[in-house]
């Protein structure tokens, strides 16, 4: 960022050369679009940040943009994201994937980001489906949605993942949708300058094995900006409340901002390295530390 | 009494009292969770490395944490030591219900010396040993003695040191001084308590001196630096002096101690340790740190070495530095976790889809587990590839005590960066001579990439050519090939055209170098290979080794014989070279494979395939 607070870059400059596969109309071009925005608002050169993703189609995402990208396997972009953000904690690490990477294969990982407090923000591009392989039931599918792997109708309740990381703690949590470009920029912006973890689930249609109420058309009939209707994102308990919500209404918004952002992992890390560091013996001593007699 | 010390023995030499005559005692203590028999061990050890001895230590517990049985071995000696021993010259037994329980670990033979706590009023010719008359037994009411002296039987383990002090001649200053630094922040007065045990103990020992001499001979290294350490903490140090800052892991055993390690010291060197949510997140974490430029290193046993699979193939195609440690205990699923066991190499070797090479290297003491981890970063940073380090309970766990290793003799290996025009027009994964690309890492300007699990070009794009495949599966193997030409990576003791062979991989390495040299005692014409490389297999060494061999045995604790297998996939073995294979927990004795070479050479000397020359 420049000292006057006015960014050097432009969206194009977060935009690489790699044509993206996803099928015409799918909402995840947006979200991509959003990224380039918040990032050029925000202004860090490409090389300071790091994108990591797991597998799916949104999972592609990193190769889309200019930025340091890491296209790792299912379900383990946060594990990964993690290291790198304890390796070098002076870099923006984002993460990203769909809803079966993150609640289903990797619905492990996330508790335990949000309890350190990892200074990463992870954008979720929920469309309630698996679309690489080809449209089976995802852990954020409707009870009772027809797909090839649940013909006669799914069985089980969606994991809602606007309260399951309000449950875990998280310090930021938003949801967007391609219905409002500009308002999914600036959360994703907010989510990016949030000290500590911030989650954004995004509401991205499959244009290809999504049904009808999950299309930009309908969405459009449903959205509702938090703000809108008055929601205090310092409220954590009313933001639980509007989280129930999922699946039936879509707000959009900053649900829940902790007003107080505890230290991050990141920072604490800091303060035990400098702590550390007067104690240490040089490393080609460190062999002094057996003797023991 | 072991019976193949390096150096022999002498003690039954009739000097008489207090002339020192034994070059090599193995220790073997065990009473309840709370009689504190390894901290005496640790006591023992330390004693033994301020004399200038050589020594090694290793424990064994029961299943339960708290309470429950608990023992350790010391073997003490004045020559090195190469593994922890066979039978016992000395049992001491604060219960024996607990010492049973130890059966194998703990074998007593008719050179044995036995001491137990009086306080069991077993009569001495009564004792619960089956099938075994001890050298000597003696009753010594320990508990007694530890309540009379120092107030309470806590001190019974200070007592037992006293007695051993007596008995065997191991410094008295030295024990004392050791018990005296650990118990120092407890108070003087607990200090004062634990020498008048120790000094009763001692006493007792003087005035009931044992019937044959058994005083440990002074060693000549006294006054010289030592050092102790187990495996574990070895690897950890040696990954921080190589340059590691990062760890992720979950705990596991009989690994944990590496993270431990870690966690005590990373920070100091601006590094940091994670506690990973699982196995998976634990070599995650680790994966992404190196991706950021860092050194790092995760570690696991079997059943997080199943887990942390699939993060490996990705750190192979992704083409990311990793060193994986994985100290092996008996499999498959939980098996026995605090016992060793050479059964992981398969996993090791080939638990990946797709086609991967992925070097694996082996460490077969606590001392060279220094050195191996340090190559093990030196690999996988000069390769860009994760590298295993097949470790084993064993080694993991004993502590020895070594010489001083001299940290400047080593070589400290780092990544390849792009040079200033390569950033220019950066390609991650470039076709270059050696198959090695220059790799940047995030905040380095310039230099970004895509790095990923899917098969990529040369810039990094994802593709589904399958020309673009072959080639880079070529690239991801063949820039391994040289680690094949790496003689120092194997050990070969003994004639180089000797007609009979030993080969033997991790801690099993060391009870063959002590084999090897009772059998070069014995006149026999026998070498040793000992391979720290163990994948890529390097075909040519083994030829070589292998050329002048007419028979020979690969000796390993696997009931599959899985080094045996590897080698057979990779070269055709002599027809007289075959396996001498088990399962773990039960440690091979140098006597066993002896004994296999003298049935060796009968089998030679019958079919007359070829004459046999002693040695010298």
């Amino acid at each position: 960022m420049s000292l006057s607070g006015i960014s050097e870059y432009q969206p194009k400059d977060y935009k690489s050369d790699l044509k993206p596969i996803w099928c015409p109309g799918c909402g995840d071009y947006s979200v991509v679009q959003g990224i380039y925005r918040a990032l050029a608002a925000i202004g860090r050169p490409p090389h300071e940040i790091a994108f990591i993703s797991g597998i799916g189609c949104s999972s592609r995402i990193p190769g889309y943009t200019t930025a340091y990208g890491f296209n790792t396997v299912h379900g383990r972009a946060l594990p990964i994201a993690q290291g790198i953000k304890l390796a070098n904690p002076d870099l923006l690490v984002l993460a990203a994937g769909g809803d079966g990477d993150g609640f289903s294969i990797g619905g492990g990982h996330i508790a335990h980001l949000i309890r350190r407090n990892m200074d990463i923000t992870y954008i979720v591009m929920d469309n309630q489906i698996y679309g690489l392989t080809k449209g089976q039931l995802s852990p954020t599918s409707p009870k009772g949605r027809n797909t090839c792997t649940s013909r006669l109708g799914s069985l089980e309740e969606p994991v809602n993942p606007l309260l399951y990381v309000l449950a875990y703690g998280a310090g930021f949590v938003a949801q967007a949708a391609p219905t409002d470009l500009a308002g999914m920029a600036a959360v994703i912006e907010e989510a990016i300058r949030y000290p500590g973890f911030a989650f954004v689930n995004i509401q991205s249609p499959c244009v290809t094995y999504g049904e009808e109420a999950q299309q930009v058309k309908h969405l459009k009939t449903i959205a509702e900006s938090l703000e809108s209707i008055g929601h205090n994102p310092a409220d954590r308990l009313a933001a639980m409340d509007l989280a129930q919500d999922y699946g039936n209404k879509l707000h959009l918004g900053v649900f829940y901002r902790n007003p107080e952002p505890p230290p991050t992992y990141g920072d604490l890390v800091k303060e035990r390295q400098i702590l550390m560091a007067k104690d240490a013996v040089p490393r080609e001593r460190i062999l002094d530390l057996f003797i023991k007699h | 009494m072991n019976d193949f010390g390096p150096a022999g023995k002498e003690r039954d030499a009739g000097l008489g009292l207090g002339v020192p005559t034994c070059r090599d005692l193995v220790f073997g203590m065990a009473g309840s969770g709370g009689d504190g028999i390894v901290s005496a061990g640790d006591s023992l050890l330390q004693a033994a490395a301020a004399e200038g001895y050589h020594g090694v230590m290793t424990k064994s517990f029961g299943s339960q944490i708290r309470g429950g049985e608990s023992s350790c071995r010391v073997r003490i000696s004045t020559e090195p030591i190469l593994n922890p021993g066979g039978n016992l010259d000395v049992a001491v037994a604060l219960n024996w219900e607990d010492f049973l329980k130890f059966g194998a670990e703990l074998p007593v033979s008719g050179t044995t010396v036995v001491i137990y706590e009086a306080a069991t009023n077993i009569p001495v010719d009564q004792i619960p040993l089956v099938g075994v008359t001890p050298r000597q037994v003696i009753a010594v009411p320990i508990a007694g003695i530890a309540k009379a002296t120092a107030g309470t039987e806590r001190a019974k383990n200070t007592v037992v040191l006293g007695l051993i002090a007596g008995w065997f001649g191991i410094g008295a200053v030295a024990v004392m001084k050791g018990i005296r630094k650990k118990l120092a922040k407890k108070g003087e007065e607990l200090v004062e308590a634990n020498q008048r045990a120790f000094d009763a103990g001692r006493a007792f020992a003087l005035e009931n001196p044992l019937k044959v001499c058994m005083n440990i001979v002074p060693s000549e290294a006294k006054g010289q630096l030592k050092l102790i350490s187990d495996g574990n903490e070895m690897c950890a140090a040696a990954a921080i002096f190589a340059g590691c800052t990062f760890f992720g892991g979950y705990p596991i055993t009989p690994s944990t101690e590496i993270m431990q390690f870690f966690t005590d010291r990373v920070w100091g060197y601006g590094g940091a340790v994670l506690q990973a949510e699982d196995e998976i997140a634990g070599i995650g974490a680790a994966l992404g740190a190196s991706f950021a430029g860092k050194k790092a290193m995760t570690a696991t046993s079997g059943p997080g070495l199943s887990l942390k699979t699939e993060m490996m193939g990705l750190a192979s195609i992704a083409e990311l530095p990793l060193v994986i440690v994985d100290v092996q205990r008996g499999g498959p699923s939980t098996g026995l976790p605090t016992k060793s066991e050479q059964s992981d190499l398969f996993a090791a070797v080939f638990s990946a889809h797709g086609d991967v090479v992925r070097p694996v290297l082996a460490p077969t003491s606590v001392a060279d587990t220094f050195r191996t981890t340090v190559e093990a970063f030196n690999i996988a940073e000069y390769y860009q590839t994760p590298v295993i380090i097949l470790s084993d309970q064993e080694i993991a766990q004993r502590k020895e005590t070594l010489d001083p290793i001299d940290t400047s003799q080593f070589t400290i290996l780092e990544r390849l960066h792009p040079s200033g025009t390569e950033l220019q027009n950066y390609d991650r994964f470039k076709q270059t001579g050696n198959h090695i690309s220059p790799i940047s890492h995030p905040g380095m300007p310039g230099g970004t990439y895509l790095a990923s699990g899917i098969e990529h070009t040369e810039n990094g794009a994802p593709t589904n050519s399958g020309t673009v495949h072959a080639r880079m599966n070529d690239k991801r193997i063949m820039k391994l090939d040289p680690l094949k030409d790496r003689k120092d990576l194997f050990e070969v003791t003994g004639n180089a055209d000797a007609p009979l062979a030993l080969v033997a991989w991790g801690s099993v390495a060391g009870v063959c170098r002590e084999a090897l040299a009772m059998a070069h005692a014995e006149g026999l014409n026998v070498k040793l290979l000992v391979p720290y490389l163990i994948y890529p297999v390097a075909e040519a060494t083994y030829r070589g080794f292998f050329a002048s061999v007419q028979k020979g045995v690969i000796i390993e604790q696997s009931h599959l014989a899985q080094f045996h297998k590897l080698l057979r996939m990779h070269i055709d073995l002599p027809k007289g070279v075959r396996s001498l294979a088990r399962s773990g927990a039960n440690p091979f004795l140098p006597g066993e494979i002896v004994a296999a070479l003298h049935r060796l050479v009968s089998e030679l000397q019958r079919s007359h395939e070829g004459k046999l020359q002693p040695q010298e």
